[in-house]
């Protein structure tokens, strides 16, 4: 290679790397810009997001390690005081219990109750119209439909006189929202007739999505309708009903309008639920920091219910996919 | 289609209703069971024609023998439960709050997935994670810090809130929605001068109307809905929505019968029974995406 090779050589690696330094440049820039003009499309709603959610969630965590009740230990630090107090709460005990009961029957009864009513709505006559009745408590604020059976428990109320009249009719007046061993069953009761209609409805697309094939294939082999049930139509509906459990078991641990209203009368009120008694341990008993505990437990949990979705809904995917 | 001839479709579809329970049982049973749910309806709808006096001796089932108690008693509940300003309020909420919410919602969108950047998968998460904690764990903090600020039991400071609250979701669906508009349409638009504002109100808008609509719908109902916030926020009579209303005057009933009391939630719900019954597919399909 003689001199000047060389050096036109190194004079055009020169060029090159300016040219590249260059667009490198270009690149940075635009990509800058694209950045700032995305930021100014999307800072108000993370603005707001950021200061009236995330913002108080921190601030929450920070108030459970205080020692603020009433007007005093708002500045002061408490360890994990508060949370060792719940294990030896009474109250906290009675809620958790009835709390397990809650995520235990949204498990099972929007579920198997929402599955079978799509199955006895699927392509029946009026199909339209009797989904429509079933979904419909659906669309009413809990407070309302809390209060429509609130009366309807009532002692003097429509389920005591249905008992009393197929009884042969001795008069029946059972406090249904004022015993502990009645009030939470009956509630339940309320919120699985008002969240099946959603659940079937999610059913219903979920079964509509169902490949046509393996289906008729299995009729043509002479497949029960069990066999079918069993081994195809529950396996392929798997993620729809994955997503349906955890919006029902998500429903049923944070419910509290219904238990708010229904439970109205109730003297026990407190131990109805982690999320009534965090609520009334702060707006009633003005126990600040205890009550945060208890909603950073319930945050906890929420966390924990979506990660294993997350978790299951990954291995649904690559079993699936 | 020619090759799906050789299947004997008839045959298919004969093997499988012999093996499905009859129409007629499935149709009774369909029957029997929406009597079943409609049952706390027609409850409350014999009630509210009944005067206190009637629904106390009689049977809480019975038909009401006239049409008449159900002006007194809506007369009595709209102005005992102070109906007219829940009423006003909410609705206030429910537009504004949504239309704020939705709006941004869909700018957010609009950035999140128009334009390429680094670290976008963060900035997502940091407005989506607004959708995963408890209502619970905001509570304390916005009591207290509404308090200092001095918009505990205003308009505005429920307004902000609701906004706020209702970002998540839409915008969640929103993102979705938009990555599937075709980018060719304002790079179009870009050559032919258009500022990335133009083409967002102009194009992108316009190309969302659907979602945009259904995620309106659904926040304005979940505001409407509300309980727990304004019971904390707003718990005076001039600010609280209609449901806490209804709940303060459920909770006090001694004075008034449950007639007086479920001619309330009944009116309450007028706006969301009226929206259903106009917008029913729109409602099954949209609510299905929503969490609570």
């Amino acid at each position: 290679m003689t001199r000047s090779e060389q050096l036109k050589q190194a004079d055009a690696t020169l060029m090159a790397e300016i040219g590249q330094d260059q667009l490198r440049h270009k690149i940075r820039k635009t990509e800058r810009r694209n950045f700032l003009t995305a930021f100014a499309f999307f800072a108000p709603a993370l603005l707001l997001v950021g200061a009236l959610l995330l913002f108080p969630v921190g601030y929450n965590i920070y108030l459970s390690f205080t020692k603020w009740k009433k007007f005093k230990g708002y500045d002061q630090f408490a360890g994990f005081s508060n949370y060792t107090k719940l294990a030896s709460n009474h109250a906290f005990e009675d809620a958790l219990i009835n709390t397990s009961i809650w995520v235990g029957a949204s498990v099972i009864f929007p579920l198997a109750i929402g599955f079978f009513f799509a199955l006895v709505f699927r392509s029946v006559r009026g199909e339209e119209a009797f989904k429509s009745i079933i979904f419909f408590p659906k669309i009413l604020a809990p407070t309302a439909v809390g209060v429509i059976w609130f009366y309807f428990y009532a002692p003097d109320g429509v389920l005591n006189r249905l008992i009393s009249l197929a009884s042969g009719g001795d008069p029946v007046d059972i406090g249904w929202l004022y015993e502990a061993s009645t009030i939470t069953p009956a509630i339940i009761v309320t919120f699985v007739w008002q969240t099946v209609g959603l659940v079937m409805v999610l059913t219903l697309i979920g079964l509509a999505a169902l490949p046509r094939d393996p289906i008729e294939a299995a009729t043509i082999d002479g497949a029960s309708n069990w066999q079918i049930m069993r081994h195809i139509i529950v396996p392929l509906l798997l993620p729809t009903l994955l997503v349906v459990t955890i919006l029902s078991v998500l429903a049923g641990f944070t419910v509290f309008d219904l238990l708010w209203v229904m439970g109205s009368g109730y003297p026990g009120k407190r131990s109805l639920s982690l999320v009534v008694m965090m609520y009334f341990e702060a707006f009633q008993k003005s126990s600040w920091a205890f009550a945060s505990a208890i909603a950073v437990v319930i945050g906890m949990v929420v966390l924990a219910i979506t990660w294993v979705q997350a978790l299951l809904q990954h291995r649904i995917d690559r079993m699936t996919g | 289609m020619s090759h799906e001839t050789d299947i004997d479709f008839d045959a298919i579809i004969r093997a499988e209703s012999a093996r499905r329970p009859s129409s007629a049982l499935r149709l009774t049973g369909a029957i029997a069971l929406s009597l079943l749910w409609l049952l706390p309806f027609y409850y409350l709808f014999v009630t509210v024609f009944k005067s206190t006096e009637e629904y106390a001796s009689k049977n809480p089932l019975a038909l009401p023998s006239g049409l008449w108690p159900i002006l007194e008693n809506a007369t009595a509940a709209w102005s005992s439960a102070r109906m007219a300003a829940g009423m006003f309020n909410s609705t206030l909420y429910g537009l504004c709050g949504a239309a704020i919410a939705v709006f941004l919602a869909a700018a957010a969108a609009c950035g999140m997935t128009r334009f390429q950047f680094r670290g976008k998968a963060l900035w997502f998460m940091l407005i989506f994670s607004g959708m995963v904690f408890p209502f619970q764990m905001y509570l304390i903090p916005l009591f207290f810090t509404y308090n200092s600020l001095g918009i505990l039991n205003t308009h505005g400071g429920m307004i902000l809130f609701y906004s706020a609250i209702c970002i998540p979701f839409p915008f969640l669906v929103l993102r979705n929605y938009m990555n599937g508009i075709s980018r060719e349409i304002d790079e179009a638009a870009r050559m032919d001068g258009a500022g990335e504002w133009t083409i967002f109100l102009r194009i992108l808008i316009p190309n969302c109307w659907g979602p945009i609509t259904a995620t309106f719908l659904i926040q304005f109902t979940w505001i409407w809905n509300d309980l727990i916030f304004s019971t904390v926020l707003a718990n005076r009579e001039s600010t609280r929505s209609i449901m806490n209303a209804l709940q303060s005057f459920q909770s006090s009933y001694s004075v008034f019968g449950p007639n007086t009391v479920l001619t309330a939630a009944l009116i309450a719900s007028l706006p969301s029974i009226i929206l259903f019954l106009i917008l029913r597919k729109h409602f099954m399909r949209g609510l299905t995406v929503n969490t609570t």
